[in-house]
């Protein structure tokens, strides 16, 4: 590893994580917080990717890349449910969508 | 010493994207911070040798997800979106759950200081020879096979449900 | 550092070093007159017939996720179109199962009339 240490990857990695954290905890729009879910895969996938350099291995790639494909599902059946409770509610905020039932 | 300065300035990437993501009261602001965000950490696998994620990284999350979230954006009504109130009073605990959460990774990190000072695998030599898609490839058609044919199952899942939930709007 | 990307990585700073500052220099040399008319959306000096951030058709959404979906498709095929000749025979095979059950959905939407534009 030339120059750039594994743990500056990490706490950079860590520091993505918990700013996903904070933003999915004090953000009431919910398409916001599905931002955050995606800045916390991010931060996972990133630690993925340096630990893989490190150990010159490539399962750490596959397993970002799979992250990624999963990413890619759950982001198009999870903006349909928020439009279908759009389409219901007529709101946004997580805090008024508190039933599963009207 | 260059790749250092690359790593700062993908770093301030990834880091302010993220800041304003969270703190940017419009949502197209925040997906538009969070597209310069995930720009950032293209950038990092680039610099860790990771093409092949870094290619996925931009097709795929920005150019896929992250334009399905701004089509969102654009479907629900703005106007009524933006008159509610954007952020809850929670933010104490948000913050005292970042600080748990930062605390607890800085002492992991002090207690297995020794373990990221890993060996590189006996394999380094073999893999060098070829470019990391190939790598990639290989590994995925051989080792992750199973994965990769219910990664298939789980895309049908996800047309068949976002087709279903979308089409009741019509 | 990647042996390759320097370039590039230079090419990249310059790139939005550009803009930025252009931009600043154009903020702080010019006059400033904000007025209501100059912020209006142009439409080749006509009026703006409506606000352009008005919602969307559902249309666009559906056609959307079927692109995100196969763009994930697309890109299972990039590590197998570099390796076919050594994966062999083995390796199409495995691709056909992969491109059959997609396309199983991709039927599927055809028949449901999600790609029809009516």
């Amino acid at each position: 590893m030339t120059g750039v240490p594994l743990s500056w990857y990490l706490i950079l990695s860590a520091l993505l994580f918990a700013l996903g954290v904070a933003g999915f905890l004090f953000r009431r729009n919910i398409i916001t917080v599905f931002m955050s879910i995606e800045l916390m895969l991010n931060a996972v996938n990133l630690s993925f990717v340096a630990f893989s350099y490190q150990l010159k291995q490539v399962n750490g790639h596959i397993f970002t890349f799979f992250v990624m494909v999963v990413a890619a599902a759950e982001a198009a059946v999870g903006l349909a449910i928020i439009l279908t409770v759009f389409k219901n509610r007529e709101t946004l905020n997580v805090d008024e969508v508190n039933s599963l039932k009207n | 010493m260059l790749d250092t300065i690359f790593f700062y300035l993908f770093a301030l990437l990834v880091v302010g994207g993220g800041i304003l993501t969270i703190t940017r009261s419009s949502a197209v602001h925040s997906a538009i911070c969070l597209i310069g965000s995930l720009v950032g950490v293209a950038g990092l696998y680039l610099l860790l040798h990771a093409e092949f994620l870094f290619a996925v990284q931009i097709v795929l999350y920005i150019g896929g997800i992250m334009v399905l979230f701004l089509f969102v954006i654009m479907l629900v009504n703005l106007d009524e979106a933006a008159r509610e109130r954007q952020f809850n009073g929670q933010w104490w605990l948000a913050l005292a759950c970042v600080v748990v959460v930062g605390l607890q990774i800085a002492w992991f990190m002090r207690k297995g200081a020794g373990a990221f000072k890993l060996a590189p695998a006996a394999a380094a030599a073999a893999s060098a020879a070829k470019g990391n898609t190939e790598a990639i490839a290989d590994a995925l058609f051989s080792e992750y096979l199973l994965p990769f044919e219910i990664a298939s199952v789980l895309l049908l899942v996800a047309v068949v449900g976002s087709v279903v939930m979308a089409k009741k709007r019509i | 550092m990647p042996d390759g990307y320097l370039q590039i990585f230079i090419f990249l700073a310059i790139a939005i070093a550009f803009p930025t500052v252009t931009i600043l220099a154009a903020k702080l040399i010019r006059p400033s007159a904000p007025s209501i008319t100059k912020l209006e959306a142009y439409e080749c000096g006509i009026k703006a017939a409506s606000d352009s951030r008005g919602r969307y058709t559902v249309r666009f959404y559906i056609i959307a996720i079927l692109f995100v979906i196969f763009d994930v498709e697309t890109i299972f095929l990039f590590p197998f179109a570099v390796r076919y000749k050594t994966l062999g025979w083995f390796g199409v095979a495995e691709i056909v199962v992969f491109l059959a059950i997609l396309i199983v959905g991709y039927v599927w939407a055809w028949k449901k009339g999600a790609l029809e534009w009516v």
